[in-house]
């Protein structure tokens, strides 16, 4: 355990300690599936999948300091990208490769154009601009699934096969296991590196970057492009978890529960994706369960509209920044006896 | 000897309000000018007009041949410009190191080379080196913004009112500091502070409500005090 503990240590570049809680995560992660029930396998290989979904966002909002009201449509349509293509060619591991090279390459075009007309202005009335043209864009690909109907079954939904290798949930929660510590590796690498340190330059003062000689859209741009790359792959991930896609995958409230979950975990923290993400969906499905004793909890938006207002209010900086508060103050109280 | 930098008669809008009317000058290779002039002369947009942040409207702005007028910020500061700001324009959930860092556009040998010799003009910051930035005091903050426009091997450096908001004692330390580079770069320092502009000036610049109106030796400045009354307010006892 020592030499796998050391190894994380290294490999991550976090403190010893961390490393150790890192590898007893990641033990109790591995057992979930062995003692738990089919919801709660469903439930973890959710929170896994839009734990990116959330962390992508995290890369927009919380690193850069973009508004993107359309962010949906890079995860829901990889969602129908691979629904379709598995519907019209077939359920195997070939259509799923191609799904993703087809999600990778259109995310990485949409968004690029995207960002060409979001990121025309600066300053507050920019960030506007950026958060209705994102909308207009997110509605103009829900409404275009809405009405392709032929190959979206509009708002029917769309069902659809998945590989055989995917069918398993058993299997597929160690598949989105995997996939998030992956993920995660890669989006930490790309926050840590000299592009992510000038999009957090971005984020705190976009004037600043400028004058220091920083081609401040372009940089956007790389955000946007590797944020919807990200949400896309959560999208097929999604798709092979769900194996249905419909057009509320596509909507701003879609994008909104990807902010919520950046919000309730810590923006600008990338981890508080991973644990708001966990906190909405337990929260949801709990509430649901309530159902029985009120019909009031099948209304769960009434309950994380109030739980949005109490976070914002009480702990702007989300989980991780209220732990990172007391651990704070608790190392001042320390150091001073 | 040409120029390094010369404004010709340039004329920057705010808004609606015209607030350079006209602003010309001439920067040599290796001097260190002064802009001075009341508050809301236009000295601050002076410099934001050169670095682009405040696009000068008409006239002409060069820097060793090249045309800076219409550049956005980024193309122009590295024509080889390095921008000291009045409010510092540091990152504070950064770390001084990575100040630095980012301030770097290749982080070659030799730009990391003068990195470690920018850090011995400032000791100060050598000690805070791994520490976050909003820890810094006033004078550190001004020193960090001075130390990262010198990390690139920059043609001019324009620094903007250093010692505005620090106490006399941290006001002195950076006046040491930019007499330590001094005699490396070429400056244009803009500074409310006379004493500190004398000190560090060779050629002097004042604006007027908008207009370069008068320039020269800054000796010339500081012998002659009618001058220092009608422009700059200065009251000598």
């Amino acid at each position: 355990m020592a030499a796998l503990t050391n190894i994380i240590s290294k490999n991550l570049t976090v403190k010893p300690v961390q490393a150790l809680l890192l590898f007893l995560l990641l033990v109790i992660l591995l057992i979930i599936p062995m003692i738990s029930g089919m919801t709660t396998i469903t439930l973890f290989s959710r929170i896994f999948i839009l734990a990116i979904f959330g962390m992508s966002y995290d890369i927009l909002r919380g690193f850069t300091g973009i508004i993107n009201l359309g962010h949906a449509l890079f995860f829901g349509g990889a969602t129908y990208i691979a629904g379709i293509l598995f519907n019209r060619v077939g359920p195997t591991l070939d259509v799923l490769l191609l799904a993703i090279i087809t999600a990778f390459v259109l995310s990485a075009i949409i968004a690029y154009i995207m960002g060409q007309f979001a990121f025309r202005g600066t300053g507050f009335s920019g960030v506007i601009a950026c958060a209705m043209i994102t909308l207009a864009f997110g509605e103009i690909v829900r409404h275009t699934a809405e009405t392709l109907r032929d190959y979206t079954q509009g708002a029917d939904g769309l069902t659809f096969r998945i590989p055989e290798m995917f069918q398993d949930r058993f299997m597929m929660y160690y598949y989105a296991l995997i996939f998030l510590i992956v993920m995660t590796i890669v989006l930490r690498q790309f926050v840590r590196s000299p592009t992510g340190r000038v999009l957090q330059a971005i984020r705190d003062n976009e004037q600043r970057a400028r004058f220091l000689g920083y081609d401040t859209k372009k940089y956007k741009l790389i955000a946007l492009v590797v944020a919807g790359m990200a949400s896309a792959s959560a999208g097929i991930m999604f798709a092979l978890l769900t194996r249905f896609a419909n057009t509320e995958l596509l909507t701003v409230q879609s994008t909104l529960n990807a902010l919520l979950y950046t919000i309730v975990g810590g923006t600008g923290t990338l981890y508080g994706a991973i644990i708001g993400t966990g906190f909405v969906q337990i929260a949801q499905n709990s509430l649901l369960e309530l159902r029985g004793i009120h019909e009031i909890f099948s209304r769960w938006l009434i309950f994380f509209g109030a739980i949005y207002v109490l976070v914002v209010l009480y702990m702007p900086k989300g989980i991780i920044g209220a732990f990172y508060q007391l651990h704070a103050s608790w190392q001042k109280r320390k150091k001073h006896g | 000897m040409k120029p390094l930098l010369e404004l010709k008669n340039i004329s920057t809008f705010i808004g609606p309000f015209h607030i350079l009317q006209g602003v010309s000058l001439e920067v040599y290779p290796g001097e260190a000018v002064v802009i001075l002039g009341r508050n809301g002369a236009g000295k601050t947009t002076t410099l934001r007009s050169i670095v682009g942040l405040q696009p000068a409207a008409s006239g002409q702005i060069t820097l060793d041949g090249v045309n800076l007028l219409g550049l956005p910020p980024y193309q122009a500061v590295r024509t080889g410009i390095g921008y000291v700001p009045e409010d510092y324009g540091i990152f504070d959930f950064l770390s001084v190191e990575e100040n630095l860092l980012i301030a770097m556009w290749i982080e070659d040998k030799d730009t990391l080379a003068r990195r470690d010799s920018v850090l011995d003009l400032f000791p100060a910051l050598k000690d805070s080196y791994k520490r976050p930035a909003s820890t810094l005091s006033g004078g550190q903050r001004q020193m960090l913004s001075i130390a990262r426009a010198l990390v690139n091997e920059n043609k001019i450096i324009l620094i903007d009112e250093p010692s505005k908001g620090l106490a006399p004692i941290i006001v002195e330390k950076v006046r040491d500091a930019l007499l330590k580079f001094k005699n490396k770069s070429t400056i244009i320092l803009v500074e409310q502070n006379f004493d500190m502009a004398c000190s560090v000036g060779d050629r002097f610049y004042i604006i007027n409500e908008g207009r370069t109106e008068l320039n020269g030796p800054i000796q010339e400045l500081y012998d002659d005090q009618e001058l220092q009354r009608k422009y700059l307010g200065v009251v000598n006892a």
